[in-house]
């Protein structure tokens, strides 16, 4: 295990300067989508059906991916990524239905949608700060809810139906990219794991370039930032707007793959527990709020049936706000930085939880 | 992960959670019937492999795809209470192989009813799904019971006449009701009993609407007209508002589609307002079934509705399933359970008559075969696969059982067939 | 016509002083403890679901109205303790993250115990039947509702306005350690309010539950509609919660008459128009400060 703490101890000295991965660190996440991609066929062969979970796993990933930059990097609590997650969803569930299932035009338009939806919703919000920011957010994902779930557009439009209402969309067929289709999972697969790689690496990309540098300064001290004299709402806008495309991306690969959309894609529920995700992986790390996601769904799907899930992941939850605010991301740093005093580290929290309860 | 939220009421949910009464649940979601004796010797003999079966010897697997946490959870595990008892009342096993039930919690949510029935046909490899509850769910999984094609599909409860007209699948039964059969055919009674003139109020989503059309179209038809629609949003907190709209609306009685919490919250604001004083409360059976009693009381009193099963029928089929089912599950039996119950009377019947398990040969056993059911018989459908069977109009009265209200059958409508909706299986 | 508009205004100033109710502990909680509390709506199912028991157990419903917001005030206790009181001084961010934890978790516990079906509170016989108010039969219950909710909010509003306690509150949530240093324990003034904001949605819980339907998805469904009010109010600002609370109510209400599927819209609309006017709410600069 050594040589794995070594290069994510690389990684921490990154997130203390301004690069968000070192090289050793990008080897290891080399590593890791190669592991995935073995993993794919090898899931299959013993059980078909786990392929049908890593492709939803990573669809999450991707998403919590998506809020991390903003949330995590950027400073900017979205209490709304659902919108863009359903829009691109949505756009995907449309434009498979009625124009093309090919999967180069379908998923940038899924993600163009979630561009210019982010955009609208950033520049509205960016105004107020904190709190207030997340609640705007959260009013017009939910405004966004509405209007599917009444089908509004097709009111307007004076159709029968463009969202199908409460319904949703339904039977919503595969991609298909240069004559390949990918009704089958295991190629689906792929399709997500090589989107959810590109994505990883071009946020990486852009959060060590002189716009992330930028970003992360605003999360650390507007103030300074505008002093400078960079104009802050509109790297705000750029940067939620930045995120909603692969949040839409995220909904335009999970809607087909599960052939219908739904306005629960939208609920606030959604974005509430996509913030849960992420803080539970460790957020401002990027890969860490994609391991939270993955662990999250693979443990709804195992555990969903039998037990009451939301205590446990209420639970879950609540001890990890307490005990490890930093995530599962923020223990393995911890764990490397210091293997043997990770007993004494559990015993340093609980004392400090005990004398602050006490106080 | 995509769920929808749990709202007051029907056919929403992020419903979640088990219900209490059954604690030994979790220990129950893989339960195997095993055969007592030397048979079990022959069991294992036969197959090692359980599941998957198809041709000959081996086990059947039972996939349950059913809410069993949130606002549903009492629904689904009525159903499920249904089916074991038929299982249990046969030792277990269905023409001569063990039966090996799953369930998965759909939540009532459509993206977790897909995957859980995409891990029930593919991991457990299921001969039967038996869900859903939630009509939203049910025409979410009709592409992958199609795409799969490996399993019979009996939907013992989601109503949307839509699993037939759009999907108007091989492998879909009916062992329910359909949205069609708790509406329209209370028409005609309404109109010859009660008023000429109604007032329809409905929740505000694909179903509710879907009711609302099909009794005012037959009521209409019956010569009897409609004064006004009321539609209240899906999870409305207070009727108040729109009760004021039903009175004013200056109907002798009124048409309801509500169900589960809004159907609670509708017919207690109905009585707190007085309007029981002033007009008749009609509406499709879930308006006033076994899951909403308790909590509406005696502000249900008076009130008819329409549906296919009530536990307070006097048939002798009927008073051994509720005597059984007492004795099982020490609680009352209801429309749900039924459904449930037969649904494995259906699978079984099938099983035995073509000795297999193949989803094909079930489809054309199961097509216009006759079921025994505590709700009086009924019949698959050549062409569409619903149930041809009687509905109960039924009235709330007192009771002295141990809830203080109960619906009694006032009348009976034979052998309810309903449209065809351009589907023909035949 | 005239009877479908005073009624809805009957509605809308009624369900307005229930939510101002549950809206005035969530605004105090963030005032003084800087805590965006995303539990409030468990709190007050909690309420509902705790007095429906009680109502059944003890078969009278004014010993549910008295009982079950003092046990919401006892969660309300362990909660803030146990897992508010270690985060004070962190970011609040992890505050509405912790809170929400609890809500999920008071969710899917309110089911496993109680089940997914809707129950209710039976209404007290002596306010049974309908009152003749000249245009419109009101039900005699919903005007007990109305009186019962002003009453408390007039009494909390006083409380804040006019007592030690008021000033002591108000003093700890501008300037910790000044109140510190006077020999008063701050933690405990914490700890108080949090439990007030938990019984008062509590409160609300029994008395909706006997006009309304009670069931597991209750808590949420309030929660955002709470938010709104909050935020459109000014967060931390008594005066706007009870402004905006009534305003909400009547939106509603009226909304309902006329269309009814574009409630929701018109609510989220409203803050964000409030919002992008007067980014710290109605009456966020002057109060909340």
């Amino acid at each position: 295990m050594m040589p794995v703490f070594e290069l994510l101890r690389d990684d921490d000295k990154a997130r203390t300067g301004n690069q968000i991965l070192s090289r050793p660190g990008r080897i290891l996440l080399v590593v890791g989508i190669l592991g995935l991609a073995a993993a794919g066929p090898i899931a299959g062969s013993i059980q078909p059906f786990w392929v049908n979970l890593l492709v939803r796993m990573l669809a999450f990933a991707l998403l919590a991916l998506s809020l991390d930059f903003v949330f995590g990097y950027a400073g900017l609590l979205s209490f709304g990524h659902a919108a863009m997650y359903g829009a691109g969803g949505y756009t995907a569930a449309l434009l498979v239905g009625q124009v093309t299932p090919n999967a180069l035009v379908v998923l940038p338009a899924s993600v163009l949608v979630g561009v210019v939806v982010a955009a609208l919703i950033g520049w509205l919000s960016v105004r107020a700060r904190g709190i207030y920011f997340a609640m705007l957010t959260l009013a017009f994902a939910q405004l966004l809810y509405v209007v599917v779930f009444t089908d509004l557009p097709a009111t307007v439009a004076g159709v029968e139906t463009v969202t199908g209402g409460d319904n949703g969309l339904y039977g919503i067929g595969s991609y298909e990219l240069a004559g390949i289709g990918f009704g089958d999972p295991l190629a689906y697969y792929f399709l997500t794991l090589a989107l959810v790689a590109l994505s990883l690496a071009g946020l990486i990309r852009l959060a060590n370039s002189p716009f992330g540098r930028v970003v992360q300064g605003i999360r650390e001290n507007e103030e300074r930032i505008e002093f400078i004299g960079y104009d802050v709402q509109r790297y705000k806008v750029i940067a939620f707007a930045i995120s909603g495309g692969f949040a839409g991306l995220a909904g335009g690969l999970y809607v087909p793959f599960q052939s219908v959309a739904n306005p629960g894609l939208l609920h606030w529920t959604v974005s509430g527990e996509l913030v849960v995700m992420v803080l539970l992986g460790g957020m401002g790390t990027l890969w860490g709020p994609m391991v939270g996601a993955g662990l999250v769904v693979f443990l709804e799907d195992r555990l969903g049936g039998v037990a009451s899930w939301e205590v446990i992941l209420g639970t879950l939850f609540v001890l990890v706000v307490i005990f490890a605010p930093r995530g599962i991301a923020g223990a393995l740093i911890s764990l490397r930085d210091d293997p043997s005093g990770a007993v004494d580290n559990v015993k340093q929290a609980l004392k400090n939880y005990v004398r602050e309860v006490r106080d | 992960m995509a769920r929808r939220p749990m709202r007051n009421s029907s056919n929403h949910e992020r419903d979640r959670h088990g219900n209490s009464g059954d604690s030994d649940r979790s220990t129950m979601s893989r339960r195997k019937y095993l055969h007592t004796g030397a048979a079990v010797g022959t069991a294992a003999a036969i197959g090692g492999c359980l599941g998957g079966s198809g041709e000959g010897g081996g086990g059947l697997t039972v996939g349950y795809a059913l809410p069993f946490t949130g606002t549903y959870a009492m629904l689904g595990e009525s159903i499920v209470n249904g089916f074991e008892m038929y299982l249990e009342q046969n030792g277990g096993e269905i023409d001569g192989r063990e039966v090996e039930t799953v369930q998965r919690d759909t939540e009532a949510d459509t993206n977790r009813g897909v995957d859980v029935t995409r891990e029930l046909l593919i991991e457990e490899q299921a001969d039967v799904i038996v869900g859903p509850v939630s009509s939203a769910v049910a025409i979410a999984i009709m592409d992958t019971i199609e795409s799969e094609a490996s399993a019979i599909w009996l939907n013992a409860n989601a109503g949307d006449y839509r699993v037939t007209q759009e999907g108007c699948l091989d492998y879909h039964f009916r062992t329910s009701f359909n949205d069609w059969q708790t509406s329209a055919p209370l028409a005609e009674w309404v109109y010859e009993n009660v008023a000429d003139n109604v007032c329809l109020a409905y929740a505000d989503y694909a179903f509710g609407q879907n009711s609302k059309n099909f009794f005012g179209e037959a009521f209409e038809e019956a010569g009897g007209e409609i004064v006004a629609e009321v539609g209240a949003p899906l999870g409305t907190d207070d009727y108040s508002t729109y009760l004021g709209q039903i009175e004013s609306s200056g109907a002798d009685a009124v048409f309801s589609f509500f169900a589960g919490s809004d159907a609670v919250g509708y017919v207690s604001a109905f009585a707190d307002y007085g309007l029981n004083e002033e007009m008749t409360q009609t509406g499709s059976g879930f308006l006033l079934s076994e899951d909403t009693l308790p909590a509406q009381g005696e502000a249900a009193l008076g009130m008819y509705s329409l549906l296919h099963y009530t536990p307070a029928q006097e048939s002798e089929r009927n008073q051994t399933f509720v005597e059984n089912y007492r004795g099982a599950y020490d609680s009352t039996a209801n429309v749900y359970a039924c459904q449930g119950y037969d649904s494995a009377q259906a699978f079984a019947a099938a099983v035995e008559e073509t000795g297999s398990a193949e989803p094909d040969e079930l489809s054309g056993a199961l097509s216009g075969m006759e079921i025994d059911s505590p709700r009086g018989s009924f019949r698959f459908n050549e062409q569409t696969h619903e149930a041809i069977q009687n509905m109960y109009v039924r009235e709330v009265v007192e009771s002295d059982g141990e809830q203080p209200v109960e619906n009694q059958v006032v009348e009976t409508i034979e052998s309810v067939e309903g449209p065809t909706w351009d589907c023909d299986l035949s | 016509m005239i009877e479908s508009i005073v009624r809805a205004t009957l509605l809308g100033v009624q369900s307005g002083m229930i939510l101002a109710l549950i809206a005035a502990g969530l605004t105090l909680i963030f005032g003084m403890l800087d805590v965006i509390n995303f539990a409030h709506g468990a709190l007050y199912m909690l309420g509902a679901y705790f007095g429906s028991v009680i109502a059944v157990e003890l078969g009278s419903f004014w010993l549910a109205l008295l009982l079950a917001p003092l046990l919401v005030g006892v969660v309300g206790i362990a909660i803030e303790v146990f897992s508010l009181r270690p985060l004070y001084g962190r970011n609040p961010l992890y505050h509405i993250l912790l809170t929400f934890g609890f809500a999920i978790m008071i969710q899917g516990a309110v089911v496993q115990i109680w089940g997914g079906q809707a129950r209710q509170i039976a209404q007290p016989a002596l306010l049974t039947g309908t009152l003749s108010l000249g245009v419109v039969d009101y039900p005699v219950y919903r005007l007990f509702v109305l009186a019962i909710s002003t009453a408390l909010i007039g009494g909390v509003w006083l409380a804040i306005d006019r007592s030690n306690l008021g000033i002591i509150m108000r003093a700890s949530a501008h300037d910790t350690e000044m109140v510190d240093a006077l020999g008063i324990d701050v933690s405990k003034v914490f700890t108080g309010v949090f439990v007030l904001g938990a019984v008062l949605a509590g409160l609300a819980g029994v008395l909706l539950g006997a006009s309304r339907s009670v069931n597991p998805g209750m808590g949420m469904g309030i929660i955002i509609e709470a938010f709104v009010i909050v935020v459109i109010g000014g967060l931390g600002s008594f005066r706007g919660a009870v402004f905006s609370a009534l305003l909400i109510g009547l939106v509603t209400s009226y909304g309902a008459l006329i269309a009814p599927t574009l409630t929701d819209l018109a609510l989220f609309g409203l803050m964000a128009i409030v919002l992008m006017v007067k980014p710290n709410g109605l009456f966020g600069a002057t109060e909340a400060a």
